[in-house]
């Protein structure tokens, strides 16, 4: 058997394979674009978090400074 | 805070379940599942803002700093919870129609809209003085609004590559048990923007608090 006789039966292969190809491209993309939403949203909502408990500790610092230097100046 | 931890390992929870357990959508497939994060933040968001035209309106009518405090806090939530919206609905939107933005009516009103309340903490920062801070902020935020019911309504209004709403309503096709698992997520949404505006709204009072100390100190 010549192997040109297989040239048909290799086209017919591949243009089985290419939309199988695609459509695991495609689930890969779908599988990613879901983890890489839900990684945004959950780092989005931790960053406004840790910028809430950061402010909280620049507050409370400031809260004390005032507090102290009331009382000082009451001293005197 | 531990309130707040508890939420979040639930919602984290809930997340795995959806991906492990809940079946694909038929045209959509394993992406569909981004609309239990993407849907609750909108609708949190926008129930934000709403409180925060009452508090401003309050504001207005009685001079009471407790609903100009009320207001900047449920808009800031707010803000991160649309800008989670907007990027969960981008990256959505890139799986789907294969663009990260298109400038269609939906997707620019609530863009417009996150811009406009950003200006309103622009806005705060601006301004010295509590009273007037609060009273432009008050009718800021009022003029704000206006874009809310924009946003909802852009899908019906306009023709939109934003699709259609698919739950709550007599068209909608959304199987009973997803609509469960929305629901609660939208719970768990609503409950962590209410714990996060708790914590904001301490802050605010305590800014109150530092401001008139420092009045005091420089009595002294």
């Amino acid at each position: 058997m010549h192997l040109h006789a297989l040239v048909p039966v290799l086209a017919f292969l591949q243009a089985e394979s290419d939309p199988i190809r695609a459509e695991i491209g495609r689930l890969q993309r779908n599988f990613q674009g879901l983890i890489w939403g839900f990684v945004a949203a959950w780092v989005i909502l931790l960053l406004y978090t840790l910028m809430l408990m950061l402010r909280e500790r620049k507050i409370r610092r400031e809260m004390e400074r005032l507090k102290s230097m009331l009382q000082e100046g009451g001293k005197q | 805070m531990f309130v707040m931890l508890a939420l979040a390992a639930i919602l984290l929870v809930r997340h795995l379940y959806m991906i492990s357990v809940l079946p694909d959508e038929l045209q959509q497939g394993q992406i569909f599942r981004i609309i239990f994060f993407h849907v609750p933040a909108a609708i949190a968001a926008m129930c934000g803002s709403a409180v925060a035209l009452v508090a401003s309106v309050l504001f207005l009518i009685t001079r009471k700093f407790k609903y100009d405090a009320l207001a900047v806090a449920v808009t800031e939530v707010g803000l991160a919870f649309l800008a989670v919206n907007l990027v969960t609905g981008s990256i959505w939107a890139r799986v789907i129609w294969g663009v990260w933005w298109a400038w269609d009516a939906r997707l620019t009103s609530a863009l417009v809209c996150w811009i406009l309340y950003a200006g309103y903490l622009i806005l705060r920062q601006a301004l010295e003085e509590p009273t007037q801070r609060a009273t432009f902020a008050a009718v800021y935020s009022i003029f704000a609004f206006t874009d809310v019911p924009i946003v909802i309504f852009s899908i019906r209004w306009w023709r939109t590559l934003h699709p259609q709403p698919v739950f709550f309503t007599k068209s909608g096709s959304f199987p009973a048990d997803w609509t469960f698992t929305l629901v609660l997520n939208l719970l768990a949404m609503s409950l962590l923007y209410a714990v996060l505006t708790m914590i904001r709204l301490r802050q605010e009072h305590t800014m109150r608090e530092i401001d008139f100390l420092r009045r005091e100190a420089h009595a002294v």
